[in-house]
């Protein structure tokens, strides 16, 4: 009965204008919503404060309903921080995996918050540590100071004394190409902090991603200077403390491989 | 504290840059005392210079760099066609070969164990213990060089070495 009424208003409706019919029929398919049941799951998160430094960093655990969060790891620090724990500090800025602002250790593995799913089995925990081997700003946040200053000092910049006249830089598409794979870096430190060596020798040797950016330079059909970028790689440290781990292209979140980048630059060093 | 303070804002520029010069600045955020009387420590929580200044280069040395890179790699390399000739063949009858497999045995070793001490003993951070781990390596390095010279030529040598145990 209330069907037939529905659909004679419809066709009056249709009848008088026709592209508002779907607007006034659209109640009728609205399902209720449905209750979703509770999943609750634990997080431990590691909280340090600087203003009580003599206090030891410790692991907090915080309980979130997993059926009212986003699926990410980065929603459910949102919720906690939002809901529960103001005081919870951590980056984030663009919440899909392209200002690398939320880099840190989730279970065992450095990667962003924004592109980590939430493991639905409520019956584990969730730990979260900031990226390690790092200075603590405070809870999740490193200081990456030292990594920036080193980022710096392979002059990520184009160089080049000859600008064409007139003109942009001509490059060829098999020259573009070995750029790919290598400019999609967004410099979140979660390899250069998964690399053993990047621990023991962090203030000398430069880390697989900054070696991904000095090679992303070297590899420039544009840049002239790879002469110049190549010799300052010529030393002990700064290049040569990596011993293929492998760990870089493991952890890297945007499934990025600077270790093929660094075993390249290597090479290249080798066969000047 | 505050002379710290002090250096960190940005208002005052050139007391910071005097600072500079003076002595390293702390950056990271715990360390919270005047940095006059601190020394830079490496991999420390105290930066070389500014948070603006790049990290420097040690001088460059193809010798450190990619001839010893390449060396390493070459030598690896080679141990794999010099560890089957050593195999198909007896060790008294080609000592040449024998004296080589020795020779680069010891120096693909002490390449590794020279990688180990420069990862985790370097002089930067360890002044005595560093030089003192390097030149225990360079010392036995020679030790065994003799010692195989000695058995190579006085003894058996390696390979016959390796077979009589092999087949004892």
């Amino acid at each position: 009965m209330q069907s037939l009424v529905a659909r004679s208003a419809l066709a009056r409706s249709a009848a008088r204008v026709p592209t508002r019919s779907f607007a006034s029929s659209a109640a009728r398919f609205q399902a209720t919503p449905t209750e979703k049941p509770v999943l609750t799951k634990e997080f431990k998160i590691y909280r340090w404060n600087p203003d009580e430094p003599a206090k030891k960093p410790t692991l907090q655990s915080y309980t979130i309903d997993l059926n009212q969060t986003g699926p990410m790891i980065l929603d459910a620090l949102i919720k906690i921080k939002n809901e529960i724990d103001p005081t919870l500090t951590f980056r984030r800025s663009c919440r899909e995996g392209i200002c690398g602002s939320c880099a840190m250790n989730i279970n065992g593995q450095n990667t962003l918050a924004c592109l980590c799913r939430i493991d639905r089995d409520a019956s584990k925990d969730t730990k979260i540590y900031p990226l390690p081997h790092m200075y603590i700003v405070k809870d999740l946040v490193p200081d990456l100071t030292l990594f920036y200053k080193q980022y710096k000092s392979i002059e990520p910049y184009l160089q080049n004394d000859n600008p064409p006249e007139g003109r942009e830089y001509l490059q060829s598409q098999d020259d573009r190409r070995k750029l790919d794979g290598m400019y999609e870096c967004i410099l979140c430190a979660c390899c250069s902090t998964s690399c053993p060596s990047y621990w023991w020798n962090q203030d000398v040797y430069l880390g697989p991603a900054t070696l991904m950016a000095a090679y992303r330079w070297i590899a420039d059909s544009r840049d002239t200077y790879k002469a110049q970028r190549k010799e300052k790689l010529q030393n002990e440290m700064s290049l040569y403390r990596c011993h293929t781990i492998f760990n870089c292209a493991r952890t890297c979140p945007k499934g990025l491989n600077p270790a093929q980048a660094i075993a390249k630059l290597k090479l290249e060093l080798a066969a000047d | 504290m505050s002379s710290a303070l002090v250096a960190r804002s940005l208002v005052n520029q050139r007391v910071a840059t005097a600072l500079v010069h003076k002595s390293f600045r702390p950056l990271a955020l715990q360390v919270r005392k005047s940095h006059s009387d601190t020394v830079y420590v490496p991999g420390g929580p105290i930066y070389k210079g500014t948070v603006n200044d790049p990290t420097t280069f040690p001088p460059p040395n193809r010798s450190h760099g990619s001839y010893h890179w390449a060396f390493e790699r070459l030598l690896s390399a080679a141990l794999v066609p010099m560890t089957a000739a050593a195999f198909v063949t007896s060790g008294s009858s080609y000592p040449v070969l024998d004296g080589i497999l020795g020779i680069s045995l010891v120096v693909h070793s002490h390449l590794g164990f020279d990688s180990i001490v420069v990862d985790y003993l370097h002089p930067r951070k360890f002044p005595v213990i560093g030089p003192a781990s390097t030149w225990t390596l360079r010392a036995l390095t020679v030790a065994t060089l003799v010692g195989v010279y000695q058995f190579n030529t006085n003894d058996i040598g390696l390979t016959e070495l390796i077979a009589k145990v092999w087949h004892a």
